[in-house]
């Protein structure tokens, strides 16, 4: 018995330590291996990140990866079939505008586009030789019966469900009929290689944002189509600061205004303060409604003896 | 020659600040305006819509009142409107101000009713420590309760929606908190649309009743969000309630993709146009097709009359 017990011991002495052997050689192959890895990915410059629950981390930037937006297909498919259910307006209140240009910076910043390129554009107006000057924020009146659409020779440039004319830059061959065919000059053509072209070019191209820009296709305003698929109010309209814009819904005729936030009825606001809409004889039913420069908030501080200011 | 150093630095800071402290307090209102008074008096009703115009009009650049999150614009960022150092001034000054507008600030002359300007100057007055007058003046003193119930009582017929507000006393009683203003807001897209009117404040019996618009759409079903809260956080806490209601007029949300029309794409042209289009087609290589064909006819026919 005594025997058979110490032989076992001494198998189990001889277990364990081959036990700990083949771990240690295990382990520092691993660490070996892990070892490589860290010389072959550098540790190279940090970045701060600020995380979820508000804290300040500093981040290798090794282990940083692009976002992901989701497969071309995909973002192709929604972002042609549009929002189901809504019918977006905007609606402009001209006595507001100043002439800040923050709705066009937001805009230049959310599409990728150099300060010369406009989605949107603060243009100063005179109609008449007597009567007063105003400022007048242009974007695309993404018209319900729209003209450029009608030219696209192929089916790059559309219209959604949810009203939203958008263009795909993708099949886009820029053939530039569609700027020829809008009478409110709202598009423009990418000429050279856009914006920060070689920092994006990896980004998934998202048909909602137009970004990244392509060389050689036309861009146009888009309402910030993937802001309002999160419940967000297009970049220009919570970028104003004197509550220029309204935006919503026309099927619940209700527009939010992007500054205070206030929420009207549509109908009534565009009742009440004769709204309109431009170049109404053209048939082209657009979605932008304009109200009056009257009661101005801002005295005019444009420069009309300047006349490439005039429009 | 070290004092010297020591004079001519601190006239520089001297200079410097003085000059900041005038750049700071240069849009003066002139004299003529200050004797103007504000002809309504400091109630909690008047500071109530006073704050609800300042939240839409001032609050996206000024930020909240003493609360000093303004905007911070170049140059001249807007000032706190709730600080003691704005509150300085009298009510003609400041009424003076939001009628003119300087640079960024807007003139509000004719954008807010008199009424209303004098309603943002009572609410601002309303932080005004040295002030005595602008104390909140209570119209109704409700007993001190627990338990804060809003209760929603929806009419479909007449449109109407009754809210009630009650509370429970330290005897166990639950009773009706009156004079306290309600909220009552229907959620759209982008945000929340109030239809609770100017005078939403409780009866005697705890009561607020709210006429819903005839004519607001809802869903397919009539159903809209109905949101109804205490207006003033600072009585009872947070007090919301939300509830989906038939209300709305049920509106079918038209999809233009349905019809067919010349600015749809290729599967949705008309279908005249996708006809005429394909027989012009099918016509004219018909043509080029039938004279092709006749050329290489043309030697056959010859050996044929031969």
């Amino acid at each position: 018995m005594k025997e058979e017990t110490s032989n076992n011991s001494r198998r189990k002495f001889l277990k364990s330590v081959g036990l700990t052997v083949g771990a240690a050689g295990v382990v520092s192959g691993f660490s070996l291996l892990g070892a490589a890895k860290a010389a072959a990915q550098e540790p190279g410059e940090t970045v701060n990140l600020l995380t979820q629950d508000g804290q300040l981390v500093q981040v290798d930037k090794n282990q940083l990866r692009p976002t992901v937006t989701g497969p071309l297909t995909e973002l192709q498919k929604r972002g042609r079939e549009g929002i189901a259910g809504k019918s977006f307006v905007m609606v402009i209140d001209l006595s507001k505008c100043r002439n800040a240009r923050k709705c066009m910076d937001a805009c230049q910043n959310h599409h990728q586009l150099r300060p010369d390129q406009h989605h949107i554009n603060v243009l100063q107006m005179q109609d008449a030789e007597h009567t007063a000057p105003y400022f007048m924020p242009k974007p695309c009146q993404h018209c319900d019966n729209p003209p450029c659409t009608k030219v696209c020779p192929v089916d790059a440039t559309f219209k959604r469900q949810d009203g939203i004319v958008l263009i795909d830059n993708e099949r886009c061959i820029g053939c530039r009929f569609c700027i020829a065919a809008c009478p409110y000059s709202a598009r423009i053509f990418q000429w050279t290689e856009p914006k920060d072209a070689e920092k994006y070019k990896n980004l998934t191209y998202n048909i909602e944002a137009n970004v990244p820009q392509k060389k050689g296709t036309v861009s146009k305003c888009l309402f910030s189509a993937d802001r309002l698929r999160e419940n967000k109010l297009p970049s220009c309209v919570s970028s104003c600061p004197n509550g220029v814009y309204y935006f919503g819904d026309q099927n619940e005729d209700a527009v939010t205004n992007g500054t205070t936030h206030e929420t009207v009825r549509f109908s009534k606001l565009i009742e009440e303060n004769a709204g309109y809409t431009l170049m109404p004889e053209l048939g082209t039913k657009p979605r932008v409604y304009y109200l009056p420069p009257k009661n101005r908030a801002f005295e005019f501080n444009g420069d009309l003896l300047n006349e490439e200011n005039l429009h | 020659m070290k004092n010297a150093i020591k004079i001519i630095a601190s006239l520089f800071l001297l200079f410097v600040f003085t000059a900041s402290v005038v750049n700071a307090q240069k849009w003066q209102a002139p004299v003529s305006s200050k004797k103007k008074q504000n002809p309504y008096e400091a109630s909690t009703r008047n500071i109530s819509s006073g704050k609800k115009i300042y939240n839409i009009n001032c609050k996206s650049c000024h930020g909240d009142a003493a609360m000093g999150n303004m905007l911070p614009l170049q140059p001249v960022a807007p000032s706190d409107l709730g600080s003691q150092a704005f509150l300085i001034q009298t009510d003609g000054e400041i009424y003076y101000k939001v009628n003119k507008g300087n640079g960024a600030m807007p003139t509000f002359e004719k954008t807010l009713s008199d009424e209303d300007k004098w309603m943002v100057i009572t609410y601002l007055r309303s932080f005004d420590q040295n002030k005595k007058e602008s104390k909140k003046i209570a119209e109704v003193k409700n007993p001190e309760v627990t338990d804060v119930k809003l209760l929603l009582d929806i009419n479909n017929e007449n449109k109407r929606i009754l809210a009630n507000l009650t509370g429970v006393t330290a005897k166990g009683d639950r009773v009706a908190l009156q004079g306290i203003e309600l909220s009552v807001k229907v959620k759209r897209n982008f945000g929340y649309l109030d239809i609770s009117g100017d005078d939403a404040y409780t009866n005697e019996k705890g009561e607020v009743s709210v006429q819903f618009p005839e004519d607001l759409p809802g869903d397919r079903e009539g159903h809209v969000n109905l949101l109804a809260k205490v207006t003033d956080d600072a009585y009872y806490g947070e007090v919301i309630v939300d509830r989906i209601a038939s209300l709305g007029i049920p509106t079918n949300p038209v999809n233009p993709l349905d019809e067919r029309a010349m600015w749809g794409t290729r599967a949705n042209a008309p279908i005249w146009i996708i006809f005429s289009y394909v027989g012009g087609v099918i016509c004219i290589w018909g043509v080029i097709f039938l004279i092709l064909f006749q050329l290489i006819q043309l030697p056959k026919l010859a050996k044929n009359k031969e």
